[in-house]
């Protein structure tokens, strides 16, 4: 799991400077967003010519997740006003799936996912930092298929939420309105009504 | 302008861990919808063109050799790489 978040790193580096994002605000974004599919979604946002607004957005709504993924985390997390902020940020979908795994959804284990969340957020700034600066080396990214990267990730997070009938509709939901609105609006603003529609549909 | 994105992001993504940490979990059950709405909505973004229209290119096979290693519960990184391999493979012959 470690590794291969750090070669994830490895690719958003890549696409982070190809999307004409310095090295540096790669690495500096990695080390404290640290969550690839926020950041992947800026970056896509920002090299598809949706603009800065629309790719904070989409980054901050996908992100915003992490309010009540903190907020379970919390009752296991280190006590302690510097310590709970800390543990917190390092609270992703990995780790906190880890959390999970070693504790249960109501209660994740707060010391596997600050162990997970500590391993993972060095390969993620480490592989980021390589990716950043050895991007030209690897050439075009699309050669090497890092495109299908970004999509193939949401595919792969997406696919086991679906198992709850609740969580199919608002994904059924999520595509139509991508597809209805996309012709209409800038790129990032149908994600952004489609977590409006997500959230509606939430119960 | 991209340093703009990176810290307006850093500082909501950290506000948000920091803000959720201090809140109670009775919040998790009313934005369940939001992560798997969102998520299918950037895929259908990725594969279809700006007119909304689904693209039958080498991006879209990664995409659908991605979904079905999701479905035989591939591992995320092998999912990801799989995604990736097909999609080059597949701009490599055509």
């Amino acid at each position: 799991m470690v590794a291969a978040v750090g070669l994830f790193g490895v690719s958003f580096g890549v696409l982070a400077v190809a999307a004409g994002f310095p090295a540096w605000q790669a690495v500096v974004m990695s080390a404290t967003v640290f969550a690839g599919s926020a950041q992947f979604a800026a970056v896509a946002v920002m090299s598809s010519g949706g603009g800065a607004a629309a790719a904070v957005l989409a980054g901050v709504l996908l992100n915003s997740r992490y309010l009540p993924m903190a907020a379970v985390a919390a009752r296991t997390l280190p006590r302690g006003r510097l310590r709970r902020f800390l543990a917190a940020q390092l609270v992703t979908d990995e780790s906190f799936s880890l959390g999970v795994a070693s504790g249960s959804p109501e209660r994740p284990d707060g010391r596997a996912i600050v162990v997970a969340g500590l391993a993972l957020w060095a390969a993620w700034v480490i592989g980021t930092l390589l990716g950043a600066l050895g991007g030209s080396l690897l050439g075009d990214p699309a050669r090497l298929g890092l495109d299908a990267a970004f999509p193939a990730m949401f595919v792969a997070l997406l696919w086991p939420m679906l198992g709850r009938s609740d969580a199919r509709l608002a994904a059924a939901a999520g595509a139509v309105v991508a597809l209805v609105l996309t012709p209409f609006l800038p790129a990032g603003v149908p994600l952004a009504v489609a977590a409006v529609v997500g959230l509606a549909l939430s119960r | 302008m991209t340093l703009a994105v990176v810290a307006t992001l850093a500082v909501v993504t950290i506000a948000f861990r920091a803000g959720g940490s201090a809140l109670p979990a009775s919040l998790t059950r009313r934005t369940a919808g939001l992560a798997p709405a969102l998520l299918a909505a950037l895929v259908m973004t990725e594969v279809t063109s700006e007119a909304g229209v689904p693209e039958l290119d080498a991006k879209t096979a990664g995409v659908v050799a991605a979904l079905v290693a999701a479905a035989l519960r591939a591992p995320l990184a092998v999912t990801v790489g799989i995604g990736a391999a097909v999609a080059a493979v597949v701009r490599a012959v055509t």
